[in-house]
């Protein structure tokens, strides 16, 4: 029986519905059907060419047992373009072989198992041919790559996740041990997806820096690489680049003479680096990453390491491919003033890798490990003569500046939102009242603040800069009380106050996002309610009467 | 004394009106572009060796042929004597890498290569406070980063610094370099005039790089029939010019690639807040009564 009894159908009826018969049998019922009734021929022409159309499908689906015998070369050629299955394609080239045997034939199969299993091969099969830059372009008589800045690899091998240690005045920064902790989460992550036992290995650069060893192996570190030299008690990009890229190149392709061989390194340079996003920090991970002819991410909140499609053509080599590159550092950074985060990843290109992936981090984005007293680490004195010509940018003074502005261990904060905009001497001021009111209480900022052009006057703009910034990339508190003016609650403020104990936020409008992470929620404008708190701090109670009078 | 500054055009911000086609890439067609704020102090700090120590400032970009008006604008502020572009197709949508190496061959391109070269720290787009490094690299400079105050010795030929170096404790170093060096302007970056000479020289300066300024606007206003290339304080440089394999520069050249943009996500809710009326006394006392106990004493 058939489902649709096409003499009881209009042509037009008919016409989407045969669509959805597969079965050629019943389609071949179907067609008797209207032989025996009206038998328009239309209708017979419709539910042909269905029939047809099935059965040339079913033929192309069936390759494994075609007879190759009775098909051209050409017939082979397009059938064998839709054909995804080595097997079915090797069992092909043998029936041919055993057959008609043409070369012309086999060659058709034989180029489409090559480039199955080519892509399939990690992308290394399309056949890119490396063409010399003389070559390719002749209006050009030097070419970039043999200025002095550009000494890469092509094919080399990568490993491990290297961390630069920054250190003042003999201790680790707390930035470096947050980067020690991640990097550890990161790797041991890595290992267990790709099956591998990748190392963290940090690096410590300076004067009496080998005290810091112990200290190093109980945030996870595996391998420790350390260079002593008095000269090197302060920060000096030259020196501090070189020898952080002698280590990362000692015993690969690139190293430095009498560095080809050394027993801790077995590999060209590392597969990742990872430095904090300080002044000196910043700078070190720009220069090591040029010099070693790859790229980085700076100020990153996040990251994590997985595969990426990649499209873009300077990557892949060939317009419209996507492929698949493995083992990427993903990086995420606040961007534009915080407006949009932005992933950034550091990719090879055909002929030139782009290795290691750098980032630097922001201090403060993760937390500090818990130190493991057992930690064990291989510690390697690294060696190297400095040039005097590296020594030329010369530290003949520093002072350290008072600590700033310290929002933390306060019963109290006040902080103020881009809410002052309407008058912002004003809001500052009432902040700055409202801090009076209290026995101990810090005023903060919002990051919009900050980076807004409002214009101050003299008296409250010292109150104004970035050692009052609350947030990602400001102070974290966590005081009893917080009090947010005119904040609307960017993440990245959140996470510079969310573990305060009460939160009461100001605002006029209805759904700010801060609504979601405070305790009371002041509908109103802050330029009125302040006065009120400041008013009922210093007396004890709401001067409800005063209130109602000023109503009147 | 012969100075470049280099500087960038970057989409203003304060507009904003940013927008970023499917690939991340901030679609620079549809912002205004005005100079990087940043690198306003790098002009400063080149204005006051211009003024202190006399000699030629360069003011050079790399960008599209409309950051021709950054570099107007940027004449003005710095009082800069020539302006170079480095313009080509092939330098675009550059990394900081990619950026760096074609700045450094435009400045090795000059016929006199120059004692200070200047750069802002991060730019406003960016951010990454990278390029002024990696450019020092490829030129194989002295360089002084974070640089708050700058004091030019020509008879010792050293530049003294103080530059600011911000990790877990500030400090202040006061740093000594032969010249030629690079140096990258801190925000914090203040320039200094101590003699009435040089407060005459400065209104001296600025009158005449003004009209110069103006001479350039004739030429890249809308409509006109000028050749920029044409006026003699500017020059163009492409890829070829500057003998750069496109392979190594511009987005072919760049190791980093933006692989997404996303909205920073809105924090989830953690507390149930209680709605306060700031006009209903008992909403509002309940607020008091949270801090109260933190008044301070009488």
């Amino acid at each position: 029986m058939v489902d649709i009894d096409p003499t009881e159908l209009e042509i037009a009826e008919l016409g989407p519905k045969i669509k959805d018969v597969d079965d050629p049998d019943e389609l071949r019922e179907m067609l008797e059907l209207e032989e025996g009734g009206e038998d328009r021929v239309p209708v017979k022409t419709l539910i042909e060419d269905r029939i047809e159309k099935l059965e040339a499908e079913d033929e192309e689906v069936d390759a494994s047992s075609a007879d190759l015998d009775d098909m051209t070369v050409a017939d082979i050629a397009n059938l064998v373009r839709d054909i995804d299955d080595v097997d079915v394609l090797e069992d092909m080239l043998e029936r041919e072989e055993a057959g008609q045997d043409r070369k012309t034939a086999k060659s058709q199969i034989e180029d489409r198992i090559e480039s199955i299993q080519g892509s399939g091969d990690d992308g290394e099969g399309e056949e890119l041919e490396y063409v010399p830059p003389e070559e390719k372009h002749p209006d050009l008589d030097h070419p970039t790559a043999d200025k002095q800045w550009v000494e890469g690899l092509d094919g080399g091998e990568y490993r491990d996740m290297w961390v630069y240690c920054e250190t003042q005045h003999g201790e680790l920064i707390d930035v470096s041990r947050e980067m020690l902790g991640k990097a550890r989460e990161l790797m041991d992550q890595y290992n267990e997806d790709y099956d591998e036992e990748e190392k963290v290995v940090a690096v410590l650069i300076g004067d009496d820096v080998a005290d810091l060893t112990d200290e190093v192996a109980s945030y996870g570190a595996d391998q420790i690489l350390y260079h002593e030299d008095e000269r090197l008690e302060r920060f000096n990009h030259k020196s501090y680049t070189e020898v952080f890229v002698d280590m990362a190149r000692a015993g690969g392709q690139l190293a430095a003479d009498g560095n080809e061989d050394v027993d801790w390194k077995e590999y060209d340079e590392p597969r990742y680096t990872v430095f904090p996003a300080t002044n000196n920090g910043r700078d070190l991970s720009a220069l090591v990453q040029g010099e070693l002819d790859s790229g980085l991410a700076s100020d990153c909140s996040g990251l994590y390491i997985e595969n990426a499609m990649i499209s873009n053509p300077a990557k892949t080599g060939v317009p419209g491919d996507s492929k698949e590159f493995e083992r990427i550092l993903h990086m995420k950074r606040p961007d534009f003033s915080g407006f949009e985060y932005s992933t950034i990843l550091c990719i090879d290109k055909p002929f030139r890798d782009f290795h290691p992936q750098g980032a630097s981090v922001i201090p403060g984005s993760f937390e500090i490990p818990e130190a493991e007293e057992e930690g064990e680490a291989e510690v390697v004195e690294h060696d190297m003569d400095l040039t005097d010509e590296w020594l030329e940018v010369e530290v003949t003074d520093y002072d350290v500046l008072d600590s700033g502005i310290d929002l933390t261990g306060h019963d109290v904060v006040v902080a103020m939102g881009r809410g002052i905009g309407s008058s912002p001497t004003e809001g500052i001021e009432l902040g700055l009242d409202l801090v009076e009111a209290f026995d101990d209480a810090a005023f903060g900022l919002s990051r919009g603040v900050i980076t807004s052009s409002y214009s101050f006057e003299g008296h409250v703009e010292q109150y104004i800069g970035e050692d009052r910034q609350i947030g990602e990339s400001g102070q974290v508190v966590e005081p009893d009380v917080y009090i947010a003016a005119g904040i609307s609650g960017a993440i990245q403020h959140k996470v510079g106050m969310d573990e305060s104990d009460t939160i009461i936020a100001i605002n006029t409008d209805a759904d700010a996002d801060i609504r979601d992470f405070s305790d009371y929620y002041i509908q109103g404008d802050l330029f009125e309610v302040l006065p009120k708190l400041i008013s009922a701090v210093e007396e004890g109670e709401l001067a409800t009467a005063v209130a109602e009078a000023s109503d009147d | 004394m012969r100075s470049v500054v280099l500087t960038k055009g970057v989409p203003d911000f304060r507009e904003g009106q940013v927008s970023f086609d499917e690939d991340g890439h901030l679609e620079r067609g549809k912002t205004p572009t005005v100079m990087n704020p940043n690198d306003k102090y790098a002009l400063r700090a080149a204005l006051q060796t211009k003024v202190r120590n006399g000699g030629q400032v360069s003011l050079m970009s790399m960008g599209p042929p409309g950051y021709m008006e950054v570099l107007q604008e940027g004449m003005n502020d710095v009082y800069a004597d020539d302006l170079y572009l480095l313009s080509d197709r092939e330098m675009g949508a550059a990394d900081t890498w990619a950026t760096a190496m074609t700045a450094a061959t435009g400045i090795h391109q000059l016929d006199e290569q120059p004692d200070l070269v200047f750069a802002g720290f991060k730019t406003a787009d960016g951010e990454t406070g990278h390029t002024g490094p990696q450019t020092d690299w490829c030129l194989d400079m002295p360089l002084i980063t974070h640089v708050i105050s700058l004091d030019v010795d020509e008879d010792e030929g050293v530049v003294r610094a103080k530059r600011l170096v911000e990790a877990e404790a500030d400090e202040i170093e006061t740093v000594e370099a032969p010249m030629p060096a690079f140096i990258v302007t801190d925000p914090e970056f203040e320039p200094t005039y101590y003699k009435a000479s040089h407060r005459l020289k400065h209104k001296d300066l600025r009158d005449t790089t003004a009209e110069r300024a103006d001479e350039f606007g004739e030429y890249i206003a809308d409509g006109s029939d000028l050749d920029p290339t044409d006026w003699d304080r500017f020059t163009m440089w492409n890829h070829v010019d500057l003998n750069l394999d496109p392979d190594y520069i511009g987005l072919d050249g760049s190791p980093t690639i933006v692989a997404g943009v996303d909205p920073i996500p809105k924090a989830p809710s953690e507390r149930e807040a209680t709605e306060i009326d700031p006009d209903d006394d008992s909403d509002m006392e309940q607020v008091v009564e949270e801090l109260t106990p933190y008044a301070a004493g009488d």
